[in-house]
């Protein structure tokens, strides 16, 4: 017969309708029937997501053992060639110091942005909040690549903001913003901030709706002051939340794309240029792809997004 | 009730829009076998055509590549009124490489059209690598002499002919003479100079105007692959990159380091940048480019009638030439009417048109796309004659196909674009990274070493 108890701990809906159907004694082959049904509507995304997702995985990590272009693709000789000529890539390290700065500057910033305007918002005594929330989730209604077009012109050496800047006088003469190392990366970063910051609010925002008002009307009588309970308060209960959007803040980073060929492309000197980017790059910027040497880098990154995430849940975690 | 009415009308939308979406996936599969074609008339047209007599073709460029398809198709009509081309709108280069790449790599070329446009550049490496999707031009009716030594180097692989040169390449210096004249020069003060007689002009033309003499895509900076040609040099030697000992690429990275010091060379942050912002926002007095740049300077209706093209400035002071970019028609795998095929290509490109001294496919490309050929015996023609009201009634035309004529061969290799970042970035870590020259041309090579696996 079925050992049922370990699977349908997972899932809570099936298991009670199994109690009930065991109180009233029917027999178990109904419960088969909802087992069986359970089964049903699992599998067609389960093949789907085998199919589309796990085969390329596992063929992309054949592939990444192996070497040279097109008919002449073979498996490399030792086979960790990929890996170890990674080590002495000179432009994957940069790619990687890159990506990691935009990681440690960006994410905190954003996250930190994205709580405060969350707390505003959900002021209770906000008017027009409707307004204000579409306002600030606009920039995420925009395509990637759109917005980074138009920060692009707007950077540009005869764009708006040198523009402004010379008519009221901070600068002498037009910046190559785009072209010198430290401002386009602070660029990106600028740009990254303004897309994503309203996107992890709306979460925080989701989060502080859950959080019972009468537990700040306790801390205001307890006499505790706006930073108190927003310190004490509103981070504790918003812990998982923050763990999330860390998360996702991290994985999308360190997988960051559009913005790096659209605005910079990975310029002036590979200064800004990402993994991501670096991957595609060698895959279909520069004639016949070396399918091998990328297949081995994205699994790097892969396994960069899962460590991080790990650390991440760790330190998230609460219990003892 | 109000509920069941709501949820039936929602039911309703729903299917029909799948309903919508199923017929478009439909006619989306059948119709445009590729995902890379990325146009409307590529989401309508198949990359196979059923009729005995109809050629199908990737290009891109409205502007420049397709005019000249036009041409040819016109042209063809002539010996064969039945004949139709089809050309299928590309919206850049690349997608026609990444359309090969794909099909290659999948092992099925049914996606392909029976022709395609492709970079000169980019044809080995996909000969060497996807050697199954190419059919040889060999034995096409057609003079291969007269259509330029230099242009067919690129797409000729172990003595065998596989491409149809469409546009030269050649590289064209367009002056501002407005610009000249007010730092006190005139056009013959630029002809037959040297860079560093050139570093001097430009310097006093950027005091006098604020216009830089010299700009080019800091990213893709094509001005070492040119400038090494001028003196008959390449990159490479022997199929391994050749720098630092290369005392002539040594010379002309120094010369390129003193003229963006000096503020003679504009330096933009990337190819749109170049064309968009420096050439087209007015920022220049000089272009050095593949004479595909004229349609991007055109642009500029304002300064129609100020620009001249002479040779470009050499180290030594002889008038120097060059070629840069350009492509060529290739017949690929999945071409099942070949001998048609040929015919067309060698009948209209290949010049067997021309051999009366005048072809519709290269007067017409020339008129309407400004696509000058590198086929002599159609320069003939008088529509290479002309004058062009854009460069002050200069017969640029002519002018550009005797510069084709002293174009050196120089070696090739299947990472001329590596080789290409490689030194753009070389430079830009002098100029803004504090390198030394030497020790940024040895950083250089040794990063496309490794990219080269050497």
């Amino acid at each position: 017969m079925y050992n049922h108890g370990k699977w349908l701990a997972h899932f809570p809906f099936l298991k009670e309708r199994v109690d009930i159907v065991e109180k009233k004694k029917k027999g178990m082959t109904l419960a088969k029937k909802q087992l069986a049904a359970g089964w049903l509507f699992l599998t067609p995304a389960t093949i789907l997501i085998f199919i589309m997702s796990f085969y390329p995985i596992i063929q992309a990590f054949i592939t990444s053992f192996k070497t040279g272009k097109g008919i002449n693709i073979k498996f490399a000789d030792p086979l960790t060639y990929n890996y170890s000529r990674m080590l002495q890539d000179v432009i994957f390290k940069t790619s990687m110091k890159n990506t990691f700065l935009y990681l440690i500057v960006e994410v905190p910033i954003m996250l930190i942005f994205a709580i405060l305007l969350a707390q505003l918002l959900n002021n209770k005594d906000l008017k027009f909040k409707g307004l204000f929330r579409t306002c600030i989730f606009l920039p995420c209604a925009t395509s990637l690549v759109s917005y980074s077009l138009i920060f692009k012109s707007m950077f540009a050496t005869q764009g708006l903001i040198n523009s402004i800047l010379l008519k009221i006088g901070i600068i002498s003469e037009n910046i190559n913003f785009l072209g010198t190392a430290s401002t386009a990366r602070a660029i990106i970063i600028i740009a990254l901030i303004w897309r994503w910051t309203c996107y992890n609010m709306v979460f925080y925002l989701a989060g502080l709706q859950n959080i019972e008002y009468s537990v700040y009307e306790a801390a205001k009588i307890d006499g505790a002051n706006g930073w108190k309970t927003f310190w004490y308060i509103t981070v504790p209960l918003l812990k998982p939340t923050i763990v999330m959007t860390a998360i996702m803040s991290i994985n999308g980073t360190l997988q960051l794309f559009d913005e790096s060929v659209n605005l910079t492309s990975g310029g002036p000197a590979n200064q800004t240029i990402t993994m991501s980017h670096y991957i595609y790059n060698q895959a279909f910027g520069q004639g016949v792809g070396n399918f091998g040497y990328t297949s081995a880098m994205s699994f790097i990154v892969f396994i960069m997004v899962a460590i991080l995430a790990f650390i991440n849940l760790k330190v998230g975690d609460t219990r003892d | 009730m109000k509920r069941k009415l709501l949820s039936l009308m929602l039911v309703g939308t729903m299917a029909a829009s799948m309903v919508a979406c199923g017929s478009s996936a439909d006619t989306a599969t059948t119709d445009n076998a590729s995902q890379d074609a990325t146009t409307d008339s590529a989401a309508t047209e198949a990359v196979q055509s059923d009729d005995e007599n109809t050629l199908t073709v990737y290009a891109w460029d409205e502007n420049f590549n397709i005019p000249a398809l036009k041409a040819a198709e016109k042209d063809y009509q002539e010996v064969n009124p039945d004949f139709k081309l089809e050309v299928i709108t590309q919206s850049q280069s690349s997608d026609v490489e990444q359309a090969v790449t794909l099909a290659a790599e999948a092992g099925d070329y049914s996606t392909l059209p029976d022709i395609v446009l492709f970079q000169d550049h980019y044809f080995q490496q996909y000969v060497t690598n996807y050697p199954d999707a190419w059919q040889s031009a060999d034995g096409a009716d057609c003079d291969w002499d007269g259509l330029g030594a230099e242009k067919l180097s690129y797409s000729t692989v172990d003595g065998t002919h596989y491409g149809f040169p469409v546009d030269a390449g050649t590289a064209i210096f367009a002056y501002r003479t407005d610009l000249l004249e007010q730092a006190g020069y005139t056009i013959d003060d630029v002809t037959g100079i040297t860079w560093d007689e050139f570093d001097k002009i430009g310097k006093d033309v950027y005091a006098a105007t604020g216009k830089y003499l010299l700009c080019m895509d800091g990213d893709g900076n094509d001005l070492f692959y040119m400038m090494l040609q001028e003196e008959g040099v390449s990159q490479f030697k022997d199929g391994e990159p050749y720098f630092t000992e290369n005392e002539t690429l040594v010379k002309v990275f120094n010369t390129l380091v003193t003229l963006a010091q000096d503020n003679v060379l504009y330096l933009a942050n990337d190819w749109s940048d170049y064309t968009d912002q420096a050439i087209q926002g007015d920022m220049v007095a000089g272009v050095f480019n593949g004479n595909w740049i004229i349609p991007t300077m055109k642009q500029v209706t304002d300064n129609s009638g100020k620009w001249e093209i002479v040779p470009a400035p050499t180290l030594t002071g002889k008038p120097g030439y060059a070629s840069n970019g350009g492509s060529s028609l290739y017949i690929t795998a999945n071409c099942k009417k070949t001998d048609l095929a040929k015919d067309f290509l060698a009948y209209t490109f290949g010049g067997r048109s021309a051999e009366d001294g005048q072809s519709i496919t290269y007067d017409e490309a020339l008129l309407n796309g400004g696509v000058i050929g590198t086929c002599a015996a159609a320069a003939e023609s008088d529509v290479y004659q002309q004058g062009v009201d854009f460069f002050n009634g200069q017969a640029i035309y002519a002018d550009i196909v005797e510069y084709t004529q002293n174009v050196a061969t120089v070696e090739q290799s299947d990472y001329h674009y590596q080789a290409r970042t490689a030194l753009a970035t070389a430079l830009i870590n002098v100029l803004q990274n504090g390198y030394e020259p030497d020790a940024a041309l040895e950083e250089a090579e040794t990063n496309l070493r490794f990219e080269m696996g050497l």
